[in-house]
Protein backbone atom coordinates (compact mmCIF):
# COMPACT_ATOMS: atom_id res chain seq x y z
CA UNK A 1 0.00 0.00 0.00
CA UNK A 2 3.29 1.86 0.64
CA UNK A 3 3.43 1.83 -2.96
CA UNK A 4 0.60 3.75 -4.25
CA UNK A 5 1.80 7.72 -3.21
CA UNK A 6 3.84 6.97 -5.90
CA UNK A 7 1.66 6.25 -8.34
CA UNK A 8 -0.43 9.07 -7.61
CA UNK A 9 3.03 11.04 -7.85
CA UNK A 10 3.79 9.92 -10.73
CA UNK A 11 0.68 10.49 -12.90
CA UNK A 12 0.81 13.95 -11.25
CA UNK A 13 4.62 14.59 -12.92
CA UNK A 14 3.24 13.26 -16.30
CA UNK A 15 0.24 15.77 -15.98
CA UNK A 16 2.52 18.49 -14.84
CA UNK A 17 5.96 17.74 -16.57
CA UNK A 18 4.28 18.09 -19.90
CA UNK A 19 0.59 19.76 -20.06
CA UNK A 20 0.60 18.75 -23.76
CA UNK A 21 1.45 15.23 -22.54
CA UNK A 22 -1.82 12.95 -23.32
CA UNK A 23 -2.38 10.47 -20.19
CA UNK A 24 -4.29 7.65 -21.29
CA UNK A 25 -5.85 5.52 -18.79
CA UNK A 26 -6.77 1.99 -19.54
CA UNK A 27 -7.83 -1.10 -17.15
CA UNK A 28 -8.70 -4.57 -16.65
CA UNK A 29 -10.35 -6.51 -14.17
CA UNK A 30 -11.49 -10.00 -13.40
CA UNK A 31 -14.10 -10.99 -10.86
CA UNK A 32 -13.56 -14.75 -10.32
CA UNK A 33 -15.57 -17.21 -7.92
CA UNK A 34 -14.57 -20.65 -7.20
CA UNK A 35 -14.15 -23.47 -5.32
CA UNK A 36 -13.01 -27.39 -4.84
CA UNK A 37 -15.73 -29.74 -5.33
CA UNK A 38 -13.93 -32.04 -2.43
CA UNK A 39 -15.06 -32.32 1.14
CA UNK A 40 -11.26 -33.26 1.95
CA UNK A 41 -8.49 -30.11 2.79
CA UNK A 42 -7.13 -30.79 -0.52
CA UNK A 43 -6.06 -27.13 -2.01
CA UNK A 44 -6.22 -26.03 -5.80
CA UNK A 45 -5.48 -22.59 -7.51
CA UNK A 46 -5.63 -21.27 -3.80
CA UNK A 47 -9.03 -22.66 -3.11
CA UNK A 48 -10.25 -24.86 -0.95
CA UNK A 49 -13.91 -26.24 -0.49
CA UNK A 50 -15.37 -22.92 0.82
CA UNK A 51 -16.74 -20.70 -2.02
CA UNK A 52 -14.00 -17.57 -2.72
CA UNK A 53 -14.57 -14.65 -4.85
CA UNK A 54 -11.30 -13.22 -3.55
CA UNK A 55 -8.60 -15.54 -4.26
CA UNK A 56 -7.85 -15.10 -8.23
CA UNK A 57 -10.03 -11.41 -8.67
CA UNK A 58 -7.95 -8.61 -9.23
CA UNK A 59 -8.13 -4.87 -10.68
CA UNK A 60 -6.01 -2.94 -12.52
CA UNK A 61 -4.96 0.53 -14.04
CA UNK A 62 -2.70 1.40 -16.67
CA UNK A 63 -1.72 4.98 -17.52
CA UNK A 64 0.45 5.92 -20.51
CA UNK A 65 1.75 9.33 -21.71
CA UNK A 66 3.78 10.22 -24.88
CA UNK A 67 6.37 12.38 -23.05
CA UNK A 68 7.56 13.50 -26.48
CA UNK A 69 8.17 12.46 -29.73
CA UNK A 70 9.12 8.23 -29.17
CA UNK A 71 9.61 8.64 -25.60
CA UNK A 72 6.85 7.45 -23.40
CA UNK A 73 6.02 6.28 -20.15
CA UNK A 74 3.90 3.33 -19.10
CA UNK A 75 2.82 1.91 -15.40
CA UNK A 76 0.56 -0.63 -13.92
CA UNK A 77 -0.72 -0.55 -10.99
CA UNK A 78 -2.62 -4.08 -10.09
CA UNK A 79 -4.65 -4.53 -7.14
CA UNK A 80 -4.89 -8.73 -6.41
CA UNK A 81 -7.73 -10.06 -4.12
CA UNK A 82 -5.05 -12.67 -2.84
CA UNK A 83 -3.24 -9.79 -1.67
CA UNK A 84 -6.07 -8.19 0.01
CA UNK A 85 -6.62 -6.15 -2.41
CA UNK A 86 -2.84 -4.20 -2.15
CA UNK A 87 -2.73 -1.71 -4.81
CA UNK A 88 0.78 -2.49 -6.15
CA UNK A 89 2.81 -1.60 -8.94
CA UNK A 90 3.56 -4.40 -11.56
CA UNK A 91 5.07 -2.42 -14.22
CA UNK A 92 6.67 0.77 -14.75
CA UNK A 93 8.58 1.44 -17.96
CA UNK A 94 10.10 3.88 -20.47
CA UNK A 95 10.01 3.71 -23.67
CA UNK A 96 11.97 4.54 -26.40
CA UNK A 97 11.26 4.12 -30.16
CA UNK A 98 13.96 4.36 -32.55
CA UNK A 99 12.38 3.92 -35.40
CA UNK A 100 8.53 1.78 -36.29
CA UNK A 101 10.47 -1.83 -35.69
CA UNK A 102 12.90 -0.88 -32.77
CA UNK A 103 11.99 -0.34 -29.35
CA UNK A 104 13.70 -0.35 -26.17
CA UNK A 105 12.41 -0.35 -22.80
CA UNK A 106 13.40 0.20 -19.58
CA UNK A 107 11.92 -0.62 -15.69
CA UNK A 108 9.71 -2.75 -14.33
CA UNK A 109 8.20 -5.26 -16.67
CA UNK A 110 7.19 -8.78 -17.66
CA UNK A 111 9.58 -11.78 -17.80
CA UNK A 112 8.21 -13.01 -21.46
CA UNK A 113 8.09 -16.70 -20.18
CA UNK A 114 5.45 -18.22 -22.22
CA UNK A 115 3.35 -16.67 -24.93
CA UNK A 116 0.32 -15.52 -22.55
CA UNK A 117 2.89 -13.78 -19.89
CA UNK A 118 2.72 -9.88 -21.28
CA UNK A 119 -1.09 -10.54 -20.34
CA UNK A 120 -0.96 -12.88 -17.88
CA UNK A 121 -3.38 -10.85 -15.82
CA UNK A 122 -5.41 -9.86 -18.76
CA UNK A 123 -7.95 -12.65 -18.67
CA UNK A 124 -10.36 -10.84 -21.44
CA UNK A 125 -7.10 -11.86 -23.90
CA UNK A 126 -7.76 -15.34 -23.68
CA UNK A 127 -10.43 -18.22 -23.46
CA UNK A 128 -9.36 -19.89 -19.99
CA UNK A 129 -10.45 -18.70 -16.86
CA UNK A 130 -6.19 -18.96 -15.73
CA UNK A 131 -3.84 -20.15 -18.22
CA UNK A 132 -2.84 -23.57 -17.66
CA UNK A 133 -0.74 -23.29 -14.08
CA UNK A 134 1.46 -26.67 -14.90
CA UNK A 135 3.01 -24.96 -17.40
CA UNK A 136 2.31 -21.01 -15.95
CA UNK A 137 3.68 -22.05 -11.88
CA UNK A 138 6.94 -20.09 -12.01
CA UNK A 139 6.34 -18.28 -8.85
CA UNK A 140 7.40 -14.71 -9.83
CA UNK A 141 6.94 -12.98 -13.25
CA UNK A 142 8.56 -9.61 -13.12
CA UNK A 143 11.94 -8.28 -13.32
CA UNK A 144 13.78 -4.79 -13.10
CA UNK A 145 15.77 -4.28 -16.50
CA UNK A 146 15.71 -3.83 -20.26
CA UNK A 147 13.99 -4.96 -22.83
CA UNK A 148 14.48 -5.05 -26.36
CA UNK A 149 12.14 -5.78 -28.93
CA UNK A 150 12.62 -5.45 -32.95
CA UNK A 151 9.61 -6.59 -34.99
CA UNK A 152 9.67 -6.63 -38.66
CA UNK A 153 7.87 -8.75 -41.64
CA UNK A 154 9.36 -11.44 -43.43
CA UNK A 155 7.23 -11.98 -46.37
CA UNK A 156 3.82 -12.68 -44.99
CA UNK A 157 5.54 -13.64 -41.69
CA UNK A 158 5.88 -11.31 -38.51
CA UNK A 159 8.61 -11.94 -36.60
CA UNK A 160 9.19 -10.26 -32.80
CA UNK A 161 12.48 -10.94 -31.20
CA UNK A 162 12.99 -9.19 -27.99
CA UNK A 163 16.57 -9.64 -25.95
CA UNK A 164 15.96 -8.97 -22.02
CA UNK A 165 18.42 -8.13 -19.33
CA UNK A 166 18.07 -7.49 -15.50
CA UNK A 167 17.39 -8.55 -12.22
CA UNK A 168 14.46 -10.10 -9.48
CA UNK A 169 14.89 -9.38 -5.98
CA UNK A 170 11.80 -10.12 -3.61
CA UNK A 171 10.53 -12.91 -1.41
CA UNK A 172 8.75 -15.92 -3.01
CA UNK A 173 7.37 -19.42 -2.40
CA UNK A 174 9.62 -22.27 -3.49
CA UNK A 175 10.16 -25.20 -0.60
CA UNK A 176 9.69 -22.58 2.00
CA UNK A 177 6.91 -19.80 2.14
CA UNK A 178 8.76 -16.52 2.21
CA UNK A 179 12.42 -17.35 1.14
CA UNK A 180 14.77 -14.16 0.03
CA UNK A 181 15.34 -14.68 -4.10
CA UNK A 182 17.76 -12.87 -5.77
CA UNK A 183 18.31 -13.68 -9.44
CA UNK A 184 20.78 -11.64 -11.13
CA UNK A 185 21.94 -11.53 -15.02
CA UNK A 186 18.61 -12.74 -16.24
CA UNK A 187 19.24 -12.62 -19.62
CA UNK A 188 17.40 -14.34 -22.59
CA UNK A 189 15.84 -13.91 -25.95
CA UNK A 190 12.15 -14.69 -26.83
CA UNK A 191 11.70 -14.81 -30.57
CA UNK A 192 7.80 -15.14 -32.03
CA UNK A 193 6.58 -15.93 -35.80
CA UNK A 194 3.25 -15.61 -37.08
CA UNK A 195 1.44 -15.78 -40.27
CA UNK A 196 -2.07 -14.88 -40.02
CA UNK A 197 -3.82 -17.65 -38.08
CA UNK A 198 -0.45 -19.65 -37.29
CA UNK A 199 2.12 -18.54 -34.57
CA UNK A 200 5.34 -20.22 -33.37
CA UNK A 201 7.07 -19.01 -30.01
CA UNK A 202 10.22 -20.00 -28.28
CA UNK A 203 12.11 -18.45 -25.53
CA UNK A 204 15.01 -19.11 -23.71
CA UNK A 205 16.34 -17.65 -20.34
CA UNK A 206 19.18 -17.55 -18.08
CA UNK A 207 19.79 -16.49 -14.54
CA UNK A 208 22.19 -16.35 -11.63
CA UNK A 209 19.92 -17.99 -8.78
CA UNK A 210 19.67 -17.71 -5.21
CA UNK A 211 16.86 -18.90 -3.16
CA UNK A 212 17.08 -18.59 1.02
CA UNK A 213 14.92 -21.43 2.18
CA UNK A 214 13.87 -20.39 5.32
CA UNK A 215 12.50 -22.74 8.36
CA UNK A 216 8.88 -21.62 8.22
CA UNK A 217 7.73 -25.22 6.06
CA UNK A 218 8.89 -29.02 6.86
CA UNK A 219 10.66 -29.03 3.88
CA UNK A 220 12.14 -26.03 4.77
CA UNK A 221 13.90 -27.28 8.04
CA UNK A 222 14.42 -30.73 6.92
CA UNK A 223 16.99 -29.45 4.07
CA UNK A 224 18.47 -26.66 6.22
CA UNK A 225 18.95 -29.38 8.36
CA UNK A 226 20.85 -31.32 6.34
CA UNK A 227 22.24 -28.68 3.97
CA UNK A 228 23.66 -27.93 8.07
CA UNK A 229 25.29 -31.39 8.93
CA UNK A 230 26.73 -31.96 5.44
CA UNK A 231 28.83 -28.59 6.20
CA UNK A 232 29.35 -29.05 9.83
CA UNK A 233 30.62 -32.48 8.63
CA UNK A 234 32.96 -30.72 5.40
CA UNK A 235 30.85 -32.03 3.08
CA UNK A 236 30.80 -28.80 1.21
CA UNK A 237 30.08 -29.71 -1.87
CA UNK A 238 26.81 -31.83 -1.26
CA UNK A 239 26.33 -28.91 1.13
CA UNK A 240 26.19 -26.52 -1.85
CA UNK A 241 24.41 -28.90 -4.26
CA UNK A 242 21.46 -28.65 -1.57
CA UNK A 243 21.49 -25.20 -1.55
CA UNK A 244 20.44 -22.66 -4.04
CA UNK A 245 23.06 -19.88 -3.99
CA UNK A 246 24.47 -18.48 -7.01
CA UNK A 247 23.62 -21.40 -9.44
CA UNK A 248 22.74 -21.43 -13.03
CA UNK A 249 19.24 -21.38 -13.43
CA UNK A 250 18.03 -21.77 -16.81
CA UNK A 251 14.91 -21.99 -18.61
CA UNK A 252 13.75 -23.09 -22.41
CA UNK A 253 9.95 -22.72 -23.73
CA UNK A 254 8.72 -24.04 -27.23
CA UNK A 255 5.38 -23.02 -28.17
CA UNK A 256 2.67 -23.12 -30.70
CA UNK A 257 -0.95 -21.67 -31.52
CA UNK A 258 -3.50 -22.11 -34.69
CA UNK A 259 -6.78 -19.75 -34.73
CA UNK A 260 -8.26 -21.26 -38.11
CA UNK A 261 -11.41 -20.86 -39.31
CA UNK A 262 -13.11 -20.44 -35.45
CA UNK A 263 -11.49 -23.72 -34.13
CA UNK A 264 -8.41 -22.67 -31.74
CA UNK A 265 -5.30 -24.72 -31.05
CA UNK A 266 -2.31 -24.13 -28.65
CA UNK A 267 0.35 -26.19 -26.91
CA UNK A 268 3.83 -24.89 -25.20
CA UNK A 269 6.15 -27.02 -24.10
CA UNK A 270 8.54 -25.77 -20.89
CA UNK A 271 11.62 -27.06 -19.26
CA UNK A 272 12.95 -25.44 -16.41
CA UNK A 273 16.03 -26.32 -13.93
CA UNK A 274 18.79 -25.01 -11.25
CA UNK A 275 21.94 -26.54 -11.68
CA UNK A 276 23.49 -27.92 -8.47
CA UNK A 277 20.34 -27.22 -5.54
CA UNK A 278 17.75 -29.52 -3.79
CA UNK A 279 15.42 -28.02 -6.80
CA UNK A 280 14.00 -30.40 -9.63
CA UNK A 281 14.31 -30.09 -12.61
CA UNK A 282 10.48 -29.22 -14.13
CA UNK A 283 9.14 -30.40 -17.32
CA UNK A 284 5.32 -29.67 -18.32
CA UNK A 285 3.58 -28.77 -21.39
CA UNK A 286 0.05 -28.35 -22.34
CA UNK A 287 -2.39 -28.78 -24.91
CA UNK A 288 -5.70 -27.23 -25.81
CA UNK A 289 -8.26 -26.86 -28.70
CA UNK A 290 -11.00 -24.77 -28.57
CA UNK A 291 -14.20 -23.68 -31.16
CA UNK A 292 -15.74 -20.57 -31.39
CA UNK A 293 -19.32 -19.88 -32.42
CA UNK A 294 -20.11 -16.47 -33.04
CA UNK A 295 -19.62 -14.76 -29.10
CA UNK A 296 -19.43 -18.62 -27.68
CA UNK A 297 -16.07 -20.41 -26.68
CA UNK A 298 -15.71 -24.29 -25.86
CA UNK A 299 -12.27 -25.56 -25.14
CA UNK A 300 -10.22 -29.10 -23.89
CA UNK A 301 -6.96 -28.56 -22.37
CA UNK A 302 -4.53 -30.96 -21.05
CA UNK A 303 -1.61 -30.27 -18.80
CA UNK A 304 0.94 -32.54 -17.31
CA UNK A 305 4.06 -31.73 -15.29
CA UNK A 306 6.83 -34.07 -14.19
CA UNK A 307 9.55 -32.70 -11.82
CA UNK A 308 12.41 -34.78 -10.88
CA UNK A 309 16.30 -34.95 -10.81
CA UNK A 310 18.47 -36.72 -12.88
CA UNK A 311 19.75 -40.30 -11.71
CA UNK A 312 23.35 -39.17 -11.30
CA UNK A 313 22.23 -36.78 -8.72
CA UNK A 314 21.50 -39.60 -6.22
CA UNK A 315 23.84 -41.18 -3.92
CA UNK A 316 26.23 -38.41 -3.57
CA UNK A 317 27.88 -39.48 -0.44
CA UNK A 318 28.38 -43.40 -0.61
CA UNK A 319 31.11 -43.47 2.04
CA UNK A 320 28.59 -42.05 4.57
CA UNK A 321 24.91 -44.23 4.26
CA UNK A 322 23.32 -41.98 7.20
CA UNK A 323 23.76 -38.80 4.95
CA UNK A 324 23.45 -40.43 1.55
CA UNK A 325 20.33 -41.32 2.28
CA UNK A 326 19.16 -37.95 3.46
CA UNK A 327 20.48 -36.66 0.55
CA UNK A 328 18.75 -39.02 -1.60
CA UNK A 329 15.72 -38.19 0.03
CA UNK A 330 15.76 -34.87 -0.03
CA UNK A 331 15.94 -35.18 -3.68
CA UNK A 332 13.44 -37.54 -3.79
CA UNK A 333 10.93 -35.02 -1.65
CA UNK A 334 11.18 -32.63 -4.65
CA UNK A 335 9.58 -35.44 -7.15
CA UNK A 336 6.16 -34.26 -8.79
CA UNK A 337 3.86 -35.98 -11.60
CA UNK A 338 0.47 -34.82 -12.36
CA UNK A 339 -1.65 -34.20 -15.04
CA UNK A 340 -4.80 -31.86 -15.35
CA UNK A 341 -7.56 -31.52 -17.50
CA UNK A 342 -9.85 -28.21 -17.60
CA UNK A 343 -12.89 -28.01 -20.00
CA UNK A 344 -14.22 -24.86 -19.96
CA UNK A 345 -16.42 -22.12 -22.04
CA UNK A 346 -16.06 -18.39 -22.54
CA UNK A 347 -19.49 -15.87 -23.51
CA UNK A 348 -18.95 -12.66 -24.87
CA UNK A 349 -21.84 -11.17 -24.01
CA UNK A 350 -20.34 -7.65 -23.98
CA UNK A 351 -18.21 -5.85 -26.52
CA UNK A 352 -15.81 -4.86 -23.82
CA UNK A 353 -16.27 -8.32 -20.83
CA UNK A 354 -16.91 -11.93 -21.16
CA UNK A 355 -17.81 -14.89 -18.97
CA UNK A 356 -15.82 -18.10 -18.38
CA UNK A 357 -16.51 -20.77 -16.65
CA UNK A 358 -13.97 -23.36 -15.82
CA UNK A 359 -13.89 -26.87 -14.64
CA UNK A 360 -10.54 -28.36 -13.81
CA UNK A 361 -9.75 -31.83 -12.54
CA UNK A 362 -5.76 -31.98 -11.13
CA UNK A 363 -4.29 -35.69 -10.79
CA UNK A 364 -1.50 -36.10 -8.59
CA UNK A 365 0.10 -39.07 -9.66
CA UNK A 366 2.39 -39.58 -7.07
CA UNK A 367 -0.11 -39.36 -4.03
CA UNK A 368 -3.23 -40.97 -6.38
CA UNK A 369 -5.37 -38.20 -5.97
CA UNK A 370 -7.99 -36.13 -7.89
CA UNK A 371 -8.67 -32.49 -6.87
CA UNK A 372 -11.75 -30.75 -8.49
CA UNK A 373 -11.89 -27.00 -8.88
CA UNK A 374 -14.90 -24.91 -10.76
CA UNK A 375 -14.41 -20.95 -11.48
CA UNK A 376 -16.72 -18.64 -12.73
CA UNK A 377 -14.78 -15.48 -13.85
CA UNK A 378 -16.03 -12.12 -15.48
CA UNK A 379 -13.32 -10.31 -17.31
CA UNK A 380 -13.26 -6.60 -18.75
CA UNK A 381 -11.07 -4.46 -20.23
CA UNK A 382 -11.92 -0.89 -20.16
CA UNK B 1 -47.83 -9.26 -53.08
CA UNK B 2 -47.59 -10.13 -49.44
CA UNK B 3 -44.36 -12.04 -50.44
CA UNK B 4 -43.39 -9.26 -53.35
CA UNK B 5 -43.33 -6.67 -50.21
CA UNK B 6 -41.59 -9.30 -48.16
CA UNK B 7 -38.70 -9.41 -50.57
CA UNK B 8 -38.43 -6.15 -51.11
CA UNK B 9 -38.52 -5.41 -47.27
CA UNK B 10 -35.47 -7.63 -47.09
CA UNK B 11 -33.46 -6.43 -50.22
CA UNK B 12 -33.94 -2.76 -48.49
CA UNK B 13 -32.98 -4.17 -45.18
CA UNK B 14 -29.83 -5.72 -46.50
CA UNK B 15 -28.72 -3.33 -48.69
CA UNK B 16 -28.71 -0.81 -45.00
CA UNK B 17 -26.65 -3.26 -43.49
CA UNK B 18 -24.57 -4.29 -46.13
CA UNK B 19 -23.40 -0.79 -47.38
CA UNK B 20 -20.51 -0.88 -48.98
CA UNK B 21 -17.39 0.97 -46.84
CA UNK B 22 -14.78 3.43 -48.26
CA UNK B 23 -11.55 3.95 -46.94
CA UNK B 24 -10.35 7.50 -47.39
CA UNK B 25 -7.12 9.36 -46.94
CA UNK B 26 -6.68 13.04 -47.38
CA UNK B 27 -6.50 14.61 -51.17
CA UNK B 28 -2.81 15.28 -50.90
CA UNK B 29 -1.77 11.98 -50.10
CA UNK B 30 -0.35 10.29 -52.91
CA UNK B 31 1.04 6.82 -51.09
CA UNK B 32 -0.38 3.61 -52.69
CA UNK B 33 -2.32 1.63 -50.77
CA UNK B 34 -3.88 -1.83 -51.00
CA UNK B 35 -6.36 -3.56 -48.48
CA UNK B 36 -2.99 -5.57 -47.15
CA UNK B 37 -1.86 -2.31 -46.21
CA UNK B 38 -5.33 -0.95 -44.79
CA UNK B 39 -5.47 -4.27 -43.06
CA UNK B 40 -1.75 -4.07 -40.98
CA UNK B 41 -2.26 -0.24 -40.35
CA UNK B 42 -5.64 -1.00 -38.32
CA UNK B 43 -4.17 -3.94 -37.10
CA UNK B 44 -0.93 -1.72 -35.78
CA UNK B 45 1.46 -3.35 -37.81
CA UNK B 46 2.14 -1.16 -40.44
CA UNK B 47 2.88 2.71 -38.51
CA UNK B 48 4.02 4.46 -41.63
CA UNK B 49 3.02 5.50 -45.29
CA UNK B 50 5.26 4.25 -47.98
CA UNK B 51 6.54 7.59 -48.22
CA UNK B 52 7.74 7.00 -44.34
CA UNK B 53 4.90 9.62 -42.56
CA UNK B 54 4.02 8.47 -39.80
CA UNK B 55 0.00 7.14 -40.50
CA UNK B 56 -2.95 7.98 -38.10
CA UNK B 57 -5.63 5.96 -38.38
CA UNK B 58 -9.22 6.54 -36.94
CA UNK B 59 -11.81 4.18 -36.29
CA UNK B 60 -15.76 4.38 -35.93
CA UNK B 61 -16.99 4.22 -32.71
CA UNK B 62 -18.96 0.64 -32.28
CA UNK B 63 -21.51 1.86 -35.13
CA UNK B 64 -22.24 -0.51 -38.47
CA UNK B 65 -20.00 1.27 -40.44
CA UNK B 66 -16.90 0.21 -38.09
CA UNK B 67 -18.80 -3.39 -38.05
CA UNK B 68 -19.00 -3.94 -41.68
CA UNK B 69 -14.85 -2.45 -41.98
CA UNK B 70 -13.75 -5.03 -39.06
CA UNK B 71 -15.88 -7.78 -40.53
CA UNK B 72 -14.93 -7.44 -44.63
CA UNK B 73 -11.15 -5.62 -44.05
CA UNK B 74 -9.68 -6.99 -40.64
CA UNK B 75 -11.21 -10.13 -40.55
CA UNK B 76 -12.65 -10.13 -36.64
CA UNK B 77 -15.08 -9.56 -34.27
CA UNK B 78 -15.40 -6.64 -32.23
CA UNK B 79 -14.78 -8.92 -28.91
CA UNK B 80 -11.83 -10.33 -31.21
CA UNK B 81 -10.44 -7.16 -31.93
CA UNK B 82 -11.06 -5.84 -28.56
CA UNK B 83 -8.53 -9.03 -27.23
CA UNK B 84 -6.41 -7.90 -29.96
CA UNK B 85 -5.80 -4.92 -29.15
CA UNK B 86 -5.76 -5.36 -25.06
CA UNK B 87 -2.66 -7.52 -25.73
CA UNK B 88 -0.83 -4.71 -27.22
CA UNK B 89 -2.13 -2.06 -25.28
CA UNK B 90 -1.12 -3.55 -21.89
CA UNK B 91 1.91 -4.58 -22.84
CA UNK B 92 3.27 -0.71 -24.09
CA UNK B 93 2.79 -2.30 -27.60
CA UNK B 94 0.67 -0.34 -29.78
CA UNK B 95 -2.59 2.06 -29.49
CA UNK B 96 -5.58 1.28 -31.07
CA UNK B 97 -6.61 3.90 -33.43
CA UNK B 98 -9.10 6.97 -32.07
CA UNK B 99 -12.63 6.29 -32.11
CA UNK B 100 -14.71 9.03 -33.86
CA UNK B 101 -18.24 9.25 -33.41
CA UNK B 102 -19.82 9.20 -37.31
CA UNK B 103 -18.90 9.57 -40.79
CA UNK B 104 -18.72 13.46 -40.48
CA UNK B 105 -16.56 13.46 -38.07
CA UNK B 106 -13.69 10.81 -40.23
CA UNK B 107 -14.61 13.29 -43.07
CA UNK B 108 -13.75 16.14 -41.54
CA UNK B 109 -10.41 14.57 -39.66
CA UNK B 110 -9.17 13.32 -42.91
CA UNK B 111 -9.77 16.37 -44.54
CA UNK B 112 -8.06 18.52 -42.08
CA UNK B 113 -5.25 15.35 -41.50
CA UNK B 114 -2.31 14.78 -44.39
CA UNK B 115 -1.33 12.04 -42.13
CA UNK B 116 -4.63 10.44 -41.49
CA UNK B 117 -6.92 7.31 -42.76
CA UNK B 118 -9.92 6.51 -42.53
CA UNK B 119 -13.40 4.57 -43.30
CA UNK B 120 -16.78 5.86 -44.00
CA UNK B 121 -20.65 4.63 -45.36
CA UNK B 122 -19.64 4.84 -49.54
CA UNK B 123 -22.49 6.94 -49.83
CA UNK B 124 -21.02 9.73 -47.77
CA UNK B 125 -18.01 10.20 -49.70
CA UNK B 126 -17.27 13.95 -50.50
CA UNK B 127 -14.61 15.87 -52.48
CA UNK B 128 -13.13 16.67 -49.49
CA UNK B 129 -11.34 13.47 -49.06
CA UNK B 130 -9.63 10.78 -51.63
CA UNK B 131 -10.96 6.74 -51.86
CA UNK B 132 -8.51 4.83 -51.69
CA UNK B 133 -10.10 1.13 -51.68
CA UNK B 134 -13.93 0.17 -51.24
CA UNK B 135 -15.23 -2.80 -49.86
Amino acid sequence: MKKLPIALALCAAFVSANTLAEVRINGFASIVGGKTLDDDNATLYGYDDDISFKNESMFALQLSADLQEKLSATAQIVARGSDDFDAEFEWAYLTYEFTDELQVSAGKMRVPFYRYSDFLDVGYTYRWVRPPQSVYNLPFSTYEGLSLLHNTQLGDWDSTVQVIYGSFDDKIAVVSVNGDTELNDIAGINWTLSYDWFSARAAYFVAETSIAIENDTDAGIALNGLEQTLRNAGFVDQADDIAVNEDDGSFLALGFSIDYNDILFDAEYTEFEVDNSALAKQTQYYSSVGYRMDEWTVHLTYENNDDKHDSSRYNALPAVPALNAGINQVLESGKAKSNVYTIGTRYDFHPSAALKVDFSRFKDDITDTDTDVVAVAVDLVF
Amino acid sequence: MKKLLLATAVALLSSTAFADVAVIVNPANGNAIDEGTIKKIYLGKAKSFDDGTKVNPVNQDGNSVSDEFNDKVVGKSSSQLNAYWSKLVFTGKGTPPEKLANDQAVIDFVSTNGDAIGYIDASKVTDKVKVVATF
